[in-house]
């Protein structure tokens, strides 16, 4: 990482620390939800890596919201569920995918729309999830006596989770796991006779996701304090897709992030009424698609690189650090 | 000694026989060259040996071990290394980049050191650099380093294909047409590298068109025509034997 990048990211998370500070509540309450979106968008840019596009995100999803939903319930502490939560979709996605992956991308693509579809009827029909109407007062997550009730200190815990989450992805993509999976993206063929064993490394890439999809599940439950299954639904799933598009489908960390900032802030602030939701994402990415097909920080790449490079302060701060 | 044979390698794709009854083995230590016209399944005989493709019937016995039902990855790593006949390579990122890649099996430390970036794997990942560059180097790319793939000549890429293929220390090198879309003067200096790949150890199957450079650097030759071979020996005896001449009639590219 050179100089500036680590002086960038700095700021960032400076920003992020003291933004809770100078908004209100609902803003606050907005960053949350656009936190829980980024996660479910770093996942979704993390499978692409080795050219999986995962369309079951919302199932994952709702194995970690619903394993909190129901074991807080029963008065377990909110990060054993969230753990646990993790666990499970690793396994469950361990022995489904065992079928799907080694069959390739549209069989694993296909695949994951029917058990997203499925998971969402599971959640509805099985009594055990509480049918259509879900689970509601979901006790209040606690660290000792101190409880998570103000939006701040839940955006906070959220940050925490976002950070874990895309320092865990950075680390596995700049290490020899993460070559092997850029290998896979980029030329399956060349990868296999390297080598690489193709189905080993998408099924760690996919249950690695599938964890920290869930994490952010359990998340999202210990914010909204109910699961029910609308929430998790397949279109909730497919909207991952948006974020990666509108941030930049090659910038597999800031890409979503930014992606779930634009998609969930500029709706909810030109007060976009509910049933025009779909509509206006849909005339984003259309727009996004003709005039910035590489994403908002592959056009500003584009821009503003080729200035930067001439100017002798942008050299010497990019040395690598 | 034989270092890979084949025996009674069958390959059918629904009707089309592609490969048939073909015994052909290899002597360690040697470079060997594979020949026949466009579609007498010089590549397909490739495909089979690293598992890319399954056999219809026949055996692969390799280093003493059967590799018949191996996947492609399994036989990289048991020392099977290739190049392709398209340019395969990760056009996106550096030629530096790409031989790291290459590296997977051959160099770094383990995942989990890895993932945590001790200082243990970035002194691995150092020395897999180094290595890289000597490659890099020995193949003439030395200047290129940080191009991206995508952006070479196509001499270049070839050039680039091999290494990648160097990169996984095979005891076994498969190139396939290493020298097209070459100039006469990058032709002469494969030529060389290859001999020299051969010197440190490495055993090399060569498919070739380019009769001048087989003849320069075969051990020996097998002929290949619509799957079946029909010639094998050396050099001398290949380039005047009378069904070689006819299954080419004559066809000499440079």
């Amino acid at each position: 990482m050179s100089k500036l990048t680590k002086i960038t990211l700095g700021i960032v998370v400076i920003l992020l620390i003291i933004f809770p500070l100078f908004s209100n509540a609902y803003t606050v309450q907005v960053a949350i939800t656009t936190i829980t979106y980024s996660m479910l968008g770093l996942a979704f840019a993390f499978s692409m890596r080795v050219g999986l596009p995962r369309m079951d995100i919302a199932a994952w999803w709702g194995v970690g919201g619903y394993t909190t939903a129901i074991l807080m319930k029963d008065g377990m502490s909110f990060w054993l569920t969230a753990l646990i939560g993790g666990l499970i979709a690793v396994i469950i996605g361990a022995i489904v995918f065992s079928i799907a992956i080694p069959r390739g991308m549209m069989a694993f693509f296909i695949f994951c729309m029917v058990l997203s579809m499925a998971f969402y009827q599971i959640y509805g029909t099985v009594k055990f999830f509480g049918g259509w109407s879900g689970i509601v007062n979901v006790p209040v997550p606690t660290i000792g006596a101190f409880e998570f009730i103000a939006k701040r200190d839940i955006y906070y815990m959220g940050l925490f989770f976002l950070v874990l989450n895309g320092v865990v992805y950075y680390l596995l993509y700049n290490s020899k796991i993460g070559r092997a999976w850029n290998a896979i993206g980029s030329g399956l063929k060349l990868a296999r006779s390297l080598g690489i064993d193709v189905v080993k490394y998408r099924m760690a890439n996919v249950l690695i996701g599938n964890f920290f999809i869930a994490v952010a599940g359990s998340y999202f439950v210990g914010y909204y304090r109910a699961a029910f299954p609308s929430i998790f639904s397949f279109a909730a799933g497919l909207n991952v897709m948006v974020y990666l598009i509108v941030g930049g489908f090659s910038y597999s960390l800031a890409g979503p992030i930014l992606g779930a900032l634009i998609a969930t802030f500029v709706p909810e602030y030109l007060r976009v009424k509910a049933e025009y939701q779909v509509i206006f994402t849909s005339a984003i990415v259309i727009l996004i698609l003709m005039f910035l097909p590489f994403g908002v920080i592959g056009w500003v790449d584009q821009k503003v690189r080729p200035w930067l490079s001439s100017q002798k302060w942008y050299s010497r701060a990019t040395k690598s650090a | 000694m034989a270092l890979l044979e084949l025996k009674d390698v069958c390959k059918t794709f629904g009707k089309l026989e592609a490969v048939c009854n073909l015994d052909f083995d290899v002597k360690k230590g040697e470079i060997h060259s594979l020949i026949g016209p466009n579609g007498a399944g010089k590549t397909t005989v490739f495909n089979l040996i690293t598992g890319t493709y399954p056999l219809t019937n026949g055996k692969i016995v390799f280093n003493g071990d059967d590799i018949t039902r191996l996947q492609p990855h399994q036989t990289a790593q048991k020392g099977i290394g290739r190049s392709f006949q398209g340019t395969f390579l990760f056009m996106h990122q550096s030629v530096l980049d790409n031989l790291m890649i290459g590296f997977h099996m051959s160099c770094g430390a383990g995942v989990l050191k890895e993932f945590l970036h001790t200082p243990g794997a970035r002194k691995v990942d150092d020395e897999c650099r180094k290595k890289a560059l000597e490659i890099i180097e020995f193949m003439g790319l030395g200047t290129l380093k940080n191009e991206l793939a995508g952006n070479l000549p196509h001499g270049h890429q070839r050039a680039l294909g091999v290494s990648i293929a160097l990169a996984c220390a095979p005891t076994l090198l498969m190139l396939d047409e290493p020298v097209t879309g070459m100039n006469p003067t990058e032709t002469v200096e494969m030529v060389e590298r290859i001999k020299k790949i051969r010197d440190t150890g490495i055993t090399i199957i060569l498919i070739e068109h380019t009769m001048r450079v087989v003849m320069n650097v075969s051990d020996r030759i097998t002929v290949l025509s619509y799957g079946k071979k029909i010639a094998e020996g050396l050099p001398e005896d290949i380039r005047n034997n009378q069904e070689v001449i006819e299954a080419y009639l004559g066809r000499e590219e440079k």
